[in-house]
């Protein structure tokens, strides 16, 4: 029993970071129909700006976290202009496959700009071991789950209340009819690109607040991108959940069947899912008329 | 631009070509590609060799994806299973080389159907993902089948000798893998003149209205699937040989990332997209190369230990560019080329 | 007539002396080098050690030149995919024609090489990672120098049995070749000493959450454990460990014993167990190797400096020295011969390397060494 708790709360606390990036997918996907390959490459090149306001101006989480924050708004806001808004209105193949180049180039920045040895994210905080009943979890991991629930609620309240969210509940329901009603859809893709990259660099951050930075971190988007099948591509929330479902998956196979079943466990669990619900969880059913 | 052209009958309609000068060309590319490895140095020979190999495998994904319009991220899968089931014939068994290349194929063909089943519900990226979802667990399988596999052991390839032919020279090599290419090109493109390529492409302009027009989705995304495994699977056994050791770790996901990447470059759907897409992304990363060495030791001394990223940061931006001035790919730019060649001077 | 025949002769003669020389990849002024390892992504962080380590050595040859001759390496990248270290390798052997190869990647894509490198029968030292088939059987212009994975954890083992007796052990590796070695040398003292092994297991390349793996470790009852990850792999475990609690002696191996590992994971790092067959870098040959690099290296290459520095140093001082021999008639024949006949070559990153007459492997002595948190180094024991 104690080994189950530990596994479920170690589960819980990496899915929260899959869930963050996997609700970063959805937004774009939700707001633009396009799958970003560049968001673990987004996340990872966050974290490394984090580290690197941390060593020379100042090691003060608010700082960091924040000039993090600001920097993956103006990355997302700089890939949507940029790059992939010329791509409107191209195949959506090719547009996909821009960001698949986005990321390469990315990638690439890492080692260019800092270099290839891992480095620890020190920020004073987070290192410290909670103990909580029988279930020990790091100061940082237990931040990436209050952060996933926090950012979670937001969106609720976002796509529910405001402006912006319901118009961009109407450029992903149908963008025509949402630019007769007068929608800049343009405006709308940017917030989600500035949006999206902003929780890939939360993500990002607390990932090397838990694990270290390293020019692997990448992998993560990978990792994450079945949470977010699992949830629904188009749900972002669902998006989350989908994240803490492939967490715990991982680590109950880890835990009780064996660390070969540990990688594969999420792959299993979204084939089995998607046979019986073929949009994810929470995501919305096509509707396809001829 | 010639006139007088009518059809008159449906064969003539999907004739592979009517064209003398096509199949004049035709010839010539053959002939160069027969003549090439001999003359040629050992590295240009390489990177014809590995043309040849990923445009096989470039054409089984786009059989799959261009023509059926089905995505797929886990074509490195089928390139892996493909590798092991020539590895585990030839070299483990010590059979006939050309029951390696059938157990490439076939192989691959089978997991075929296990990875396609999905494809009956899914669409879109939620279906990309179940293949990637595939191509981890085949991965995973061959680690754990350690009796069969060798696990991550590994299995060494010799180069195959055949009906008196002896492939283990790099000229000898090439024109295998340009035979097999060939083959695999005639395939794709008779394919596509056939039923079963029109039922591949209604499926993809719209499978319920393919669906009503009396083709068995179920029967034909199957097939899409399992010929596009084979195919891509014999490349797979290509690229072992090539490599000379076949392990999980010589099969990264990046292929099938790569795969799609040629089909996009070259223009979804069609072979000869296929072909120009391999040409340019397998050629791009030296074209990169030979753009740095023109400006020389300059450069290189200015990036001293980072040119290599600056290389691969080129590599990505060269494909970004690329799709946004031409998002209709390379098969694009050949029929501007063409146009212009028979209009020329005038504008239509 | 005879008159005419002999300039003719002498013309040849004159003509055939420099032909002699003119080996490929080898002018009067200049010897070609080609190296294939992985600059960009996570596997950087050996290439670029290891290539720096191979500049420090030829930038030293060359402040003397060899015999009136200039080393210059032309590296290639394959970012650690095998398809493209043969394509690199098949650039600096038929495009830049090179005399000689040193270093190539992981052991994966050195196996991958054979075949190309025994056709071109240039000289070539495998250095970054070597493994059992690539001198098994000799090849004749292949020279390994270091030692074997399975060796190496054979001796981490043995020796931690010895300290640690009666002990309970856990082990855990990657999901690759490289784990396989590992684990076959682990299994070999398992089976002499009669090991108690309680816990076992693998791990996919490229995790990143340990979690459930220490947790089982930790249910097992481990007191002795062998983390064979590689760097971020080891450092994760570590931190699990330490956020669990759980205390066993803890023993890694070589490919992830670079000292930034420390640093990443803490105090628990104190009193860690490694094996290597280089000196560390904070023992006194280390510090040496580290003030002589200094001369020749850049600022970002120092920052880089580990143990792979030392290892492509080590690579690079055998080229110099049987290139020194060969004189000015330098050959492939004459380097291959030469590098065989190396014999108790000091470099002061390692063990005196010899290797001998169909023996292709140098077969490096190891020592075990201990981590140091305070000084984030690590320290010879015994």
């Amino acid at each position: 029993m104690r080994l189950f708790a530990d596994l479920v709360a170690s589960g819980i606390a990496i899915g929260a970071i899959y869930g963050l990036i996997a609700m970063g997918f959805a937004v774009i996907y939700k707001a633009t129909g396009l799958a970003n390959f560049a968001q673990g490459e987004m996340s990872m090149i966050v974290a490394y700006v984090a580290w690197t306001i941390s060593t020379t101006l100042t090691g003060n989480v608010f700082v960091v976290v924040a000039g993090s924050i600001v920097f993956a708004v103006l990355l997302g806001l700089a890939v949507e202009r940029f790059i992939m808004r010329p791509m409107l209105g191209e195949p959506i193949f090719s547009t996909v496959l821009v960001t698949i180049g986005v990321a390469v180039v990315l990638r690439s920045l890492i080692t260019l700009v800092w270099d290839a040895y891992p480095h620890a994210l020190n920020l004073g905080v987070g290192r410290d071991v909670v103990k909580m009943a029988s279930v020990s979890l790091r100061g940082a991991q237990i931040a990436s789950i209050l952060t996933l629930l926090a950012v979670m609620g937001a969106f609720y309240l976002f796509f529910r209340f405001s402006k912006i969210g319901v118009a961009m509940r109407a450029v992903a329901a149908d963008d025509r009819t949402a630019l007769l009603m007068g929608v800049s859809a343009a405006r709308i893709h940017a917030i989600a690109w500035g949006c999206s990259s902003a929780i890939a660099g939360i993500a990002g951050v607390l990932f090397a607040l838990v694990y270290d930075l390293s020019p692997a971190m990448f992998q993560l988007g990978l990792k994450s991108f079945p949470a977010s099948i699992l949830g629904g591509l188009d749900s972002v929330i669902g998006s989350g959940f989908g994240g803490i479902l492939i967490g715990v998956a991982e680590n109950l196979a880890g835990g009780y069947v064996g660390s070969g079943l540990k990688d594969v466990a999420g792959f299993l669990m979204i084939i089995v899912i998607l046979m019986v619900q073929p949009f994810g969880l929470f995501g919305e059913r096509e509707i396809v008329r001829v | 631009m010639r006139s007088g052209d009518f059809k008159e009958t449906y064969a003539d309609l999907i004739v592979l070509s009517d064209s003398r000068l096509v199949w004049a060309w035709a010839g010539v590319l053959v002939v160069a590609l027969v003549v090439a490895p001999f003359v040629v140095n050992a590295y240009v020979l390489s990177l014809l060799t590995l043309v040849l190999i990923t445009v096989t495998g470039a054409l089984g994904l786009n059989l799959l994806t261009g023509l059926t319009g089905l995505i797929s991220l886990g074509h490195a899968g089928f390139l892996l299973l493909g590798a092991y089931g020539y590895a585990i014939v030839v070299a483990k068994h010590n059979l006939h080389p050309l029951l390696g290349f059938l157990a490439a194929g076939v192989a691959p063909a089978l997991f075929a159907i296990v990875v396609g089943l999905p494809s009956l519900r899914l669409r879109g990226l939620y279906l990309a993902i179940t293949t990637l979802a595939f191509s981890y667990i085949i991965s995973d399988l061959i680690l754990e089948a350690k009796s069969i596999t060798d696990g991550a052991r590994g299995i060494t390839v010799q180069r195959p000798e055949f009906f008196g032919l002896d492939f283990s020279s790099d000229p000898s090599f090439a024109l295998l893998c340009a035979f097999v290419a060939a083959v695999a090109l005639f395939a794709c493109l008779n394919i596509q003149r056939s039923r079963i390529g029109r039922a591949f492409m209604a499926i993809r302009d719209n499978d319920i209205a393919a669906r009503t027009m009396g083709v068995n989705l179920q029967a034909f995304k199957l097939y899409a699937f399992m010929t596009s495994a084979f195919i891509t699977g014999i490349a797979g056994a290509l690229m072992g040989i090539y490599l000379s050791f076949v392990s999980v770790e010589g099969f990264p996901f990046l292929f099938s990332i790569e795969a799609l990447a040629i089909l996009i470059v070259g223009g979804l759907g069609s072979a000869l997209g296929a072909v120009l897409g391999t040409v340019f992304i397998v050629l791009l990363p030296e074209a990169i190369r030979i753009l740095f060495s023109w400006f020389g030791g300059a450069l290189e001394s200015l990036l001293s230990t980072g040119v290599h990223e600056v290389k691969s940061i080129a590599y990505g931006v060269a494909i970004i560019l690329f799709l946004r001035f031409e998002p209709r790919g390379l098969v694009g730019v050949w029929r501007d080329a063409k146009r212009l060649w028979t209009h020329w001077p005038l504008k239509y | 007539m005879r008159y005419l025949i002999a300039t003719a002769l002498a013309a040849l003669a004159l003509h055939g002396a420099p032909a002699v020389a003119a080996e490929q990849g080898v002018t009067d002024t200049e010897i070609l080098i080609g190296e294939v390892d992985p600059f960009t992504g996570p596997p950087a962080l050996l290439g670029k050690a290891h290539s720096s380590g191979l500049k420090l050595a030829f930038a030293e040859a060359n402040e003397a030149g060899v015999n009136g001759r200039k080393i210059k390496m032309i590296s290639e990248d394959d970012g650690y995919v095998t398809a493209r270290t043969l394509q690199g390798l098949r650039k600096v052997i038929d495009v830049d024609k090179v005399f000689s190869v040193v270093g190539i990647s992981g052991s994966g894509q050195s196996i991958a090489a054979m075949p190309v490198l025994e056709k071109s029968g240039v000289p070539t030292i495998i250095s970054s990672a070597p493994v059992s088939q690539i001198f098994e059987p000799a090849r004749k212009n292949v020279f390994a120098l270091g030692q074997v994975y399975t060796q190496g954890i054979k001796e981490l083992t043995a020796f931690l049995a010895d300290k640690f007796p009666g002990k309970k052990w856990g082990i855990v590796t990657q999901d690759d070749d490289y784990g396989l070695l590992v684990r076959e040398g682990f299994d070999t003292i398992v089976k002499a000493k009669k090991l108690n092994v309680v816990y076992s297991g693998s791990y996919k390349k490229g995790q990143t959450d340990f979690a459930s793996d220490m947790l089982r470790l930790k249910e097992s009852g481990a007191e002795v454990f062998l983390a064979g990850g590689i760097i971020s792999e080891n450092v994760a475990m570590i931190k699990e460990m330490e956020k669990l609690a759980f205390k066993p002696a803890v023993g890694i191996f070589w490919p992830g014993r670079i000292e930034v590992v420390l640093k990443l994971a803490g105090p628990a790092s104190d009193g860690l167990y490694a094996v290597d067959y280089v000196e560390p870098l904070a023992g006194p040959a280390g510090k040496a190797f580290v003030e002589q690099a200094k001369k020749h290296l850049t600022e970002a290459e120092m920052k880089g400096i580990n143990r792979y520095t030392e290892a492509g140093y080590a690579a690079g001082r055998v080229l110099v020295e049987a290139f020194r021999k060969c004189g000015k008639a330098l050959t492939r024949d004459c380097a291959i011969s030469e590098i065989e006949k190396t014999k108790d070559l000091q470099t002061g990153v390692m063990a005196p390397i010899s290797f001998g007459a169909g023996k292709r492997f140098s077969d490096q002595k190891v020592q075990i060494m201990q981590a140091d948190f305070a000084t984030l180094s690590y320290k010879p024991v015994k």
